[in-house]
């Protein structure tokens, strides 16, 4: 039967939506690429979203799926404003690190010195793996965009 | 047709508040001609009120509209129309029209003429309001009213700095009145059946026997008390000679003929109430004699015409006080008719030598100092007349109006005399009656001294070389830099079209025509009220008259001949003084040295005021600016910097720019609060 939804159930729903939200945390705080960062911020609200079907499911009532309509009609006007935002912002700094930005910060603060850190850090060995894994190609070549009006822009 | 009086005396106050906002809605359009709005709804009130006066019965109530009504005070708007109202009603709408149709000649060409008549609509509204209104919440609201207007005519022109000064101190010294009015009608509320505050509950026969033994003198006294501010009686009569800044038609109208007989209608309108206390009427009677004889004495040495007469409208109405106060056991009925019928007859011949006052002000270009000016009755014949008459009234000589209700009044001080014996008061009467003659004595003389020196000797015009003419100052309070070519008068602002290319002209018709009714009034009014017995008669059809003790009261020659003497005496002695140059009055000024100086600076109670309670609240006031500028004001200072302390120094730190940190910090305060949630 399909309608007996049980406790048990919606614990597993729980415990998946409560998985995706914190994968989804863990991405906005350990990345600094801004469109990953909004690609895990996506993921925190499907979480959340989850969480609340499940409930609805639950409790026999709609309430949760139409708020989750709601998250997600908002979720998109957000998604939209938010590439726009990205778009500007790596048209400022040509790059997508969003440590780039840090003279947002208060004034008198002194920066934190990331640039350095990163320089000093020992260089990344590559994991040698196991042979099974695919290689793959590199993924075609760069799009012929014109780069000189952006810098151009930029000045 | 009684009835429809009855049910439309509404009316009455609302037609001159009608006139009134037209006259302030259409100030652009009317200019000089607002005053027929305001004129035209006076005159309409006065004939309504006619109406009403025929229609007077002691029950006779209409309710107009359901006012207040908060859980168990009821208090509606709603009239009375008895004996004591339509006489008011009649008395303030008549002086009302005149002196409004005499200011349209004597205000015209003032820059703020459409407000004059708008504030004079405003304040026959309040007036009419408050005699109308049959129950003390509301007469306590239109006794506000009319003091707010008292307040906007006095500083009427209110660039000049004593005519604000004067506004500001009449309508704080008033404000020391309404306290004692306001406590007595909480105290009314608590103790009288229904907490209904209406007249007709209280001053009933069953309300009065229940009183508390407290109530029943306390209540009496804080009544009194309201009535000696708006009143001007001792110790609150400060502000009237100073509201004399004011207009002259607003001082004949509201400081001498009807605002400031509020207080003595409603001690009157409480009689039965006021008669449950002996000791308190006996105040009144002294405390109406105290301030009869010394604004006399004070109106003696005065030199500005205007300010005599306001000194002589606080005397005269001490007389009324005196006459309330005399009301003990059976004299009750006898003091209300007195005191009401001299308040009757002072409304006409005050009105008049107000207004004649100001037509010689007017005349002689703003001056009003009488050593500036002399023998002025070929030059104002018409002036002088009716000035004339006036005078005779007041100095209280037979057959002009003032003669019957002086009389009255001595009368029935006599008559308590003998009826408060019993009491262990008579002496006390008995006193007060020779010093109402002592007074009568001297109120002949200053009027008399008032006359001869502005209408005898040889004629003199105010020039500005006269030795008594003020100089103009050039320090901060005296601003006006035309002070000298306008001759720094009373009125220095008033009317700059006739300054002094017009002095000793006449005066139009149009403020004439008031003088000549008002002086037909002044002689009339008592000889046809008063023997006839028309005016007791009337206010026989008062609310609460009947519970009043009565007794017969046959005319006393003696105090008739006493009386007429001592006016007559009064007036001699002027005549030998000042009629012409007379070196008599400069060697008794000199022999009573420390007297003349006394009662040429007031008894300097204005003085000892300023020392004793202005000076004390000013310091108070310093005390309490220290404490707000440095403890309240520090502390919400201190309060508003707080947020700033805690984010410049504590949290600017963290401000560092990294994306990841700020979200890191939400992470972990989210699941600081998770952790207080499950803990707890």
């Amino acid at each position: 039967m399909i309608d007996v939804f049980t406790l048990d159930l919606l614990r597993n729903y729980l415990l998946a939506g409560a998985a995706l939200f914190i994968l989804g945390m863990l991405g906005f705080l350990s990345r600094r690429n801004l469109i990953v960062m909004f690609l895990s911020a996506e993921m925190m609200l499907q979480g959340t979203a989850l969480t609340l079907v499940a409930f609805g499911r639950y409790h026999g009532n709609l309430t949760g799926q139409v708020f989750t309509i709601v998250i997600l009609t908002v979720a998109a006007c957000e998604a939209s404003i938010a590439l726009a935002l990205i778009v500007i912002l790596y048209n400022q700094r040509s790059s997508l690190d969003v440590t780039l930005w840090q003279d947002i910060r208060e004034e008198g603060v002194p920066a934190t010195p990331q640039m350095q850190e990163e320089a000093e850090a020992e260089p990344i060995e590559p994991v040698p793996g196991p042979e099974s894994y695919p290689i793959l190609t590199p993924a075609g070549i760069e799009p012929a965009h014109p780069v000189q009006p952006w810098l151009e822009r930029r000045k | 047709m009684s009835g429809f009086f009855v049910q439309n005396v509404w009316m009455i106050p609302c037609l001159p508040l009608a006139g009134a906002l037209i006259a302030a809605v259409g100030a652009r359009r009317l200019r000089e001609s607002s005053h027929v709005p305001v004129v035209a709804g006076i005159v309409l009130a006065f004939l309504v009120s006619l109406g009403a006066l025929f229609s007077a019965n002691p029950e006779a109530t209409t309710v107009v509209a359901r006012w207040l009504s908060i859980s168990n005070l009821e208090v509606p708007i709603e009239f009375r129309v008895d004996g004591l109202t339509t006489m008011m009603l009649s008395m303030v709408t008549f002086v009302s029209s005149l002196v409004a149709i005499f200011a349209a000649g004597y205000m015209a060409g003032d820059p703020g003429y459409p407000r004059f008549f708008a504030l004079i609509g405003l304040f026959v509204f309040s007036m009419t309001g408050l005699v109308l209104s049959n129950n003390y919440m509301l007469t306590y609201v239109f006794w506000e009213g009319v003091g707010v207007c008292s307040y906007l005519l006095i500083g009427y022109w209110h660039t000049r700095p004593a005519a604000a000064a004067a506004a500001m101190k009449a309508f704080l010294v008033n404000r020391i009145g309404d306290f004692g009015f306001a406590i007595a009608i909480f105290w009314l509320w608590a103790v009288v059946p229904g907490h209904d505050l209406s007249y007709g509950n209280i001053l009933s026969e069953s309300t009065l026997g229940a009183l508390p033994e407290a109530a029943r003198v306390g209540i009496p006294l804080l009544l009194f008390w309201a009535a000696t501010a708006k009143s001007a009686q001792i110790p609150l009569y400060v502000w009237l000679p100073d509201a004399m800044e004011g207009p002259t038609p607003v001082s004949a109208l509201i400081h001498a003929a009807t605002m400031v007989t509020a207080g003595v209608y409603l001690i009157a309108r409480s009689m039965p109430l006021i008669a449950l206390a002996p000791g308190v009427q006996v105040l009144i009677a002294v405390t109406g004699c105290a301030t009869a004889l010394l604004s006399a004495s004070i109106a003696l040495t005065q030199n500005d015409l205007k300010r005599v007469m306001a000194y002589s409208t606080v005397s005269q109405l001490g007389y009324m006080f005196m006459a309330l106060g005399a009301g003990v056991s059976d004299v009750a009925q006898l003091a209300v008719v007195a005191a009401m019928f001299h308040l009757f007859t002072h409304a006409f011949f005050k009105a008049l030598l107000f207004l004649a006052s100001g037509s010689v002000m007017h005349a002689m270009g703003d001056v009003i100092d009488m050593r500036r000016f002399g023998g002025l009755r070929h030059r104002l014949p018409f002036t002088h007349l009716t000035f004339a008459v006036g005078g005779l009234a007041l100095a209280g000589i037979f057959p002009l109006a003032g003669f019957f209700s002086k009389d009255e009044i001595l009368l029935a001080l006599k008559s308590a005399s003998h009826s408060a014996a019993g009491l262990g008061w008579g002496w006390v009467y008995a006193l007060i009656y020779w010093v109402a003659l002592l007074t009568a004595f001297m109120t002949a003389f200053y009027t008399a001294r008032a006359y001869f020196m502005t209408f005898w000797g040889p004629e003199k015009l105010p020039s500005p070389d006269d030795p008594e003419a003020p100089r103009p100052e050039p320090g901060p309070g005296h601003g006006h830099g035309d002070a000298l070519p306008h001759g720094a008068g009373q009125d220095e602002n008033h009317g700059h079209d006739h300054g002094h290319d017009h002095v000793g002209q006449k005066s139009p018709p149009i403020m004439t025509f008031p003088l000549l009714i008002l002086a037909g009034c002044a002689i009339l009014a008592g000889i046809l009220f008063g023997p006839t017995h028309l005016f007791e008669h009337h206010l026989h059809a008062t609310l609460g008259f009947e519970l009043l003790g009565h007794g017969e009261h046959g005319f006393d020659l003696a105090t008739a001949l006493i009386s007429t003497i001592a006016g007559l005496l009064g007036i001699g002695l002027a005549y030998r003084f000042y009629a012409s140059e007379s070196p008599v009055p400069g060697q008794l000024a000199t022999r009573f040295r420390p007297l003349y100086e006394a009662s040429l600076n007031k008894f300097s109670v204005d003085e000892v005021y300023d020392w004793v309670v202005v000076k004390t609240t000013k310091a108070l006031a310093v005390v309490c600016e220290f404490l707000d500028i440095y403890l309240v004001d520090q502390l919400v200072i201190g309060i508003a910097k707080l947020p700033r302390k805690l984010g410049k120094d504590l949290l600017a730190g963290y401000q560092n720019g990294l994306i990841q940190f700020y979200a890191a910090v939400s992470a972990l305060g989210v699941a600081v609060l998770l952790f207080i949630l499950l803990l707890f």
